[in-house]
């Protein structure tokens, strides 16, 4: 019985004097209380929930060295080191966990697309629910602020600039030739299927020092990193037909896209202002091998189109129609890796190589063209601390250009060296700074020079904040000219960005000015560019504008919608323009409504797309000053149709301006004066007023619910 | 002599108070999740995950706990805070054990949370991987009422969404009632949920 009693004495005393209270107050960077957090000792069970004052206290019998745990949603885990006798009541700061959402981001000039970040626009879904142009991964992007309505085109035309300072990048790498060729007015399209990617990036202006050779802009494609699924697509289209198959293994997986496109049914069926000897056919593939590596992801692009027409057109300048005849070839194919290695160190390489060649007949000139054009790029990044990160690297650009016309020979050998550093300082929770330079040779024009880049984002509240973006911007001068001349330099642009963002539950504000100046444009003395012509760099411009952006996908119940205004003021003297004016593809006053609309009962999609631009400018030779003429103001409106059959068969139907609104781009004016000293001119016109569009598409895969809607 | 005893007594006595600790413990949780406390409920079973280590139950319900809680959720950002809490703490245990029926059904649920928040974006791109999950699951353990109910309540919202029948669902939540009845649970706290939620199901069936 003693013994007895002296036990449970001993085991009392033991309870009561390991006891300890464990207590304080959790807060965040600004003092806030922070409620709900957990704080426990690592490996028992005692602890205890945070109040709503953020106060905290549990008992524990715990002793010696242990480790306490605060852990609270949207809070990193803090793990604090005690000796149990020691510890006295006290208050600790929880650190918020830097997430997209709340995190200070530079995103003065840049549209995003796809992921998760708060700055994308876009959605994967939208690059082709977008009615418009079906298929063209870049014609969503002509809906957003800051591009032009150049529909004879086709191509992106950003901030004043012409279509060729817009640069694209697969995964981080150059392509050379993004566009299919076309002919005269006859819009084109980029020779990308948007199966293959994720996440695009467009900036208009102000981006960063890793790239090079974009006077305005540049469009950032990433391939997928791992495909969800195994599949097979097949597509039956009224232009053509498309095939696709994605296989996964292990760590690696490949998927391959076909498209085989003919006009001819199309066009018998009707037929457009072209007079066509042979509708535009093309076949083509896109493919993309990735390999899973220990510390990182190797991916292997490549894409080959071969596509010819032939073709007769009116022209102002030619009593006969006159005939186009092309035969394109496009390869483009890059290798890129990006891992880790070290401690934190990251590292990006690519190497790309493009192959183009055009050959046919233009009037009654036989040309032949080839550009062979290579990008090599070296990255390497490393967070120095929390606060600042820095990254730096290397690139190279090989051109060569030839050109055979009737025999008459032309071309170019280019050769431009690059290096770039940047580095981020994060100097509060809401201020940050990139700062980096741009160092560039061009051995061919034998001129280097360093172009600097600073950008800085400042957050004012939870959803709203504002950055901006200086930088200078250089592009060796095009094909077009480099081809009869090496005399010349590169062409330069100055870009200053001011945007403020808001941003709220699927909800999204944007606007942005800016002021662009250009210098060093290209000038020649000829009505085109020829072999005799004299080129100089004394061509000189500027572009200033505001810029609204506004989408909402939450106001309405299954309707999504965007509208973007721009507003542009630019005049550039360039080519052989006699004085500053405001070039033929820009348009003062662009807007953009984009609208999808879900009906449940149908399970149908139904998307609409309105456009409209104010009159474009053009030379009118029978008037005194130059490029007073205005074309009438642009309006198109264009919609769409995805209705789902099943889980995996989709129909698709669009019709491009609905109302078949007679647009005109522009004009063409004859060379000479006619007998009665008038110049004759000519419209330059869409192609066909309206254009349908039917597809069916079915995806073939074992979990049978997968469908291609992602991709319409 | 006795010392032999106080030592022997103290060894039974941290036995037992550490297999009475997690009784305890997890017991305190279910408490607080019932009273629909559902963050202390997963800060406890948090606590426990961390103090043992060899079983998955604690890491399994606060995956468990903070999906449902997402799925009473409207807020984003709360949302978003609550399955990545969900995921992290089921990868832990997936890692383990990748053939366990119970955590790939609530690595499901994840997804669907995720597919009822963006329908839109999230729909296409995660329906096919939840049904292969389900499809996993149930290769793995047939007889699960869970994996039975999860997967064809899952389906019902496919057939609604295509307007088909969803007759044959029914007939399997029917058969996951009749599963619940003889499920027999490995330990005390092993989940068992999911009769209540079946049964109502099965009464929209009709």
């Amino acid at each position: 019985m003693k013994s007895f009693l002296s036990i449970t004495i001993f085991f009392f005393t033991l309870i009561s004097f390991s006891q300890t209270t464990i207590s304080g107050k959790i807060v965040d960077e600004k003092n806030k209380p922070i409620p709900n957090a957990n704080i426990y000792i690592y490996g028992s069970y005692d602890g205890a929930t945070s109040n709503n004052t953020g106060d905290f206290s549990f008992a524990t019998t715990a002793e010696g060295n242990q480790t306490l745990i605060i852990s609270a949603l949207s809070f990193e885990i803090k793990k604090l080191e005690i000796v149990m006798n020691k510890y006295q009541s006290q208050t600790l700061v929880l650190k918020r966990i830097a997430t997209e959402l709340n995190e200070v981001l530079i995103t003065a000039g840049t549209i995003e697309s796809g992921g998760k970040s708060r700055v994308s626009v876009l959605k994967p879904l939208d690059i082709l629910t977008t009615a418009g142009n079906p298929g063209d991964i870049v014609s969503a992007f002509k809906t957003l602020p800051g591009t032009q309505i150049v529909g004879e085109s086709g191509k992106l035309f950003v901030r004043g600039g012409e279509a060729n300072e817009t640069q694209t990048f697969i995964d981080g790498i150059r392509v050379a030739q993004p566009y299919l060729q076309t002919a005269n007015n006859v819009p084109t399209r980029s020779t990308f299927s948007p199966l293959l990617f994720k996440g695009t990036s467009f900036s208009t202006g102000g981006y960063s020092a890793e790239y090079g050779e974009a006077l305005s802009s540049i469009l950032v494609m990433n391939t997928i990193d791992e495909p969800d699924l195994e599949k097979t697509d097949v597509g039956v289209m009224t232009v053509g037909l498309g095939l696709g198959n994605t296989q996964k293994w292990k760590s690696n997986s490949l998927s391959v896209n076909t498209s085989y496109i003919n006009l001819q049914p199309y066009q018998s069926l009707l037929p457009d202002n072209i007079e066509w000897i042979k509708p535009y056919e093309s076949i083509g593939g896109e493919t993309v091998f990735r390999q899973k590596l220990d510390r990182g992801l190797l991916k292997f692009y490549a894409s080959y189109t071969a596509a010819n027409f032939d073709l007769k057109q009116d022209d102002v300048n030619y009593p006969n129609k006159l005939r186009t005849q092309n035969k394109n070839n496009n390869l483009y194919s890059n290798l890129s890796y990006k891992g880790g290695f070290g401690t934190n160190w990251n590292i990006f390489a690519g190497i790309s190589f493009a192959k183009s060649s055009n050959k046919g007949i233009f009037d009654v000139y036989n040309y032949d063209s080839s550009e062979n054009a290579s990008h090599l790029k070296l990255k390497l990044t490393k967070p120095i601390s929390d606060k600042i990160k820095t990254s730096f690297g290397t690139d190279f650009f090989y051109t060569n250009f030839s050109e055979s016309i009737t025999n008459f020979n032309s071309g170019f050998h280019s050769n431009i060296l690059a290096a770039f550093s940047e580095t981020d300082f994060l100097f509060t929770n809401n201020l940050i700074a990139k700062v980096g330079f741009r160092f560039s040779k061009n051995y061919l024009l034998d001129e280097s020079s360093i172009a600097p880049r600073l950008a800085l984002a400042y957050k004012l509240a939870k959803n709203q904040q504002f950055s901006m973006a200086y930088g200078t911007f250089e592009q060796a001068p095009k094909n077009d000219y480099l081809k009869y001349t090496t005399h010349l330099q590169d062409e330069k642009a100055q870009h200053y960005i001011l945007s403020y963002e808001f941003n709220k539950d699927k909800q999204i504000f944007k606007a942005e000015v800016y002021y662009k100046s250009y210098d060093n444009l290209v000038k020649y003395d000829t009505k085109s560019p020829v072999y005799n012509s004299n080129f100089n760099n004394s061509g000189t411009g500027y572009a200033k504008g505001l810029e609204l952006f506004w989408r909402d996908n939450k106001n309405i119940k299954n309707l999504e919608y965007w509208i973007s205004y721009s507003y542009i003021d630019t005049k550039r003297d360039y080519q052989n323009f006699p004085k500053q004016a405001t070039p033929s593809f820009v348009a003062d006053h662009t807007l953009s409504l984009v609208t999808k609309y879900w009906i449940q009962d149908w399970r149908s999609q139904i998307g609409a797309t309105y456009t409209f631009s104010s009159g474009r400018p053009y030379n009118n030779p029978n008037e005194a000053i130059f490029m007073d003429g205005k074309t009438k103001a642009y309006n198109n409106l264009s919609v769409n149709w995805a209705y789902l059959i099943s889980p995996q068969k989709i129909l698709f139907f669009s019709v491009t301006n609905v109302a078949g609104i007679k647009n005109v781009y522009g004009y063409n004016f004859a060379n000479t004066p006619n007998s009665v000293g008038i110049y004759e001119s000519q419209a330059i016109v869409p192609t066909a007023d309206r254009f349908f569009f039917v597809g069916f598409f079915w995806t073939i895969s074992k979990d049978k619910k997968t469908n291609q809607l992602e991709n319409l | 002599m006795t010392k032999i005893i106080i030592a022997f007594v103290l060894f039974i006595t941290s036995l037992v108070s550490a297999q009475g600790q997690f009784e305890q413990g997890m017991g305190k949780a279910f408490q607080l999740w019932g009273e629909g406390k559902n963050t202390e409920a997963s800060a406890i079973f948090e606590r426990i995950a961390a103090a043992e280590k060899t079983s998955w139950l604690p890491n399994y319900y606060v995956a468990l706990v903070n999906t449902t809680s997402a799925f009473g959720t409207k807020d984003a950002a709360q949302i978003d805070l609550l399955l990545a809490k969900a995921q992290n703490a089921l990868d832990i245990e997936l890692i383990k054990n990748p053939n366990n029926a119970e955590l790939l059904v609530v690595q499901a649920m994840i997804n669907t949370a995720w597919i009822a928040f963006d329908p839109m974006t999230n729909g296409p791109k995660l329906s096919g991987t939840v049904m292969g999950l389900y499809g996993k699951a149930e290769a793995i353990a047939p007889e699960n009422p869970r994996v039975i109910f999860e997967k064809a309540e899952f389906e019902i919202g496919g057939a609604k969404f295509w307007g088909t029948d969803t007759k044959p669902m029914c007939a399997q939540i029917e058969k996951a009632i009749g599963l619940f009845a003889t499920f027999k649970p490995e330990t005390p706290f092993s989940p068992k949920w999911g009769l209540d939620r079946a049964k109502i199901a099965l009464k929209n069936c009709k």
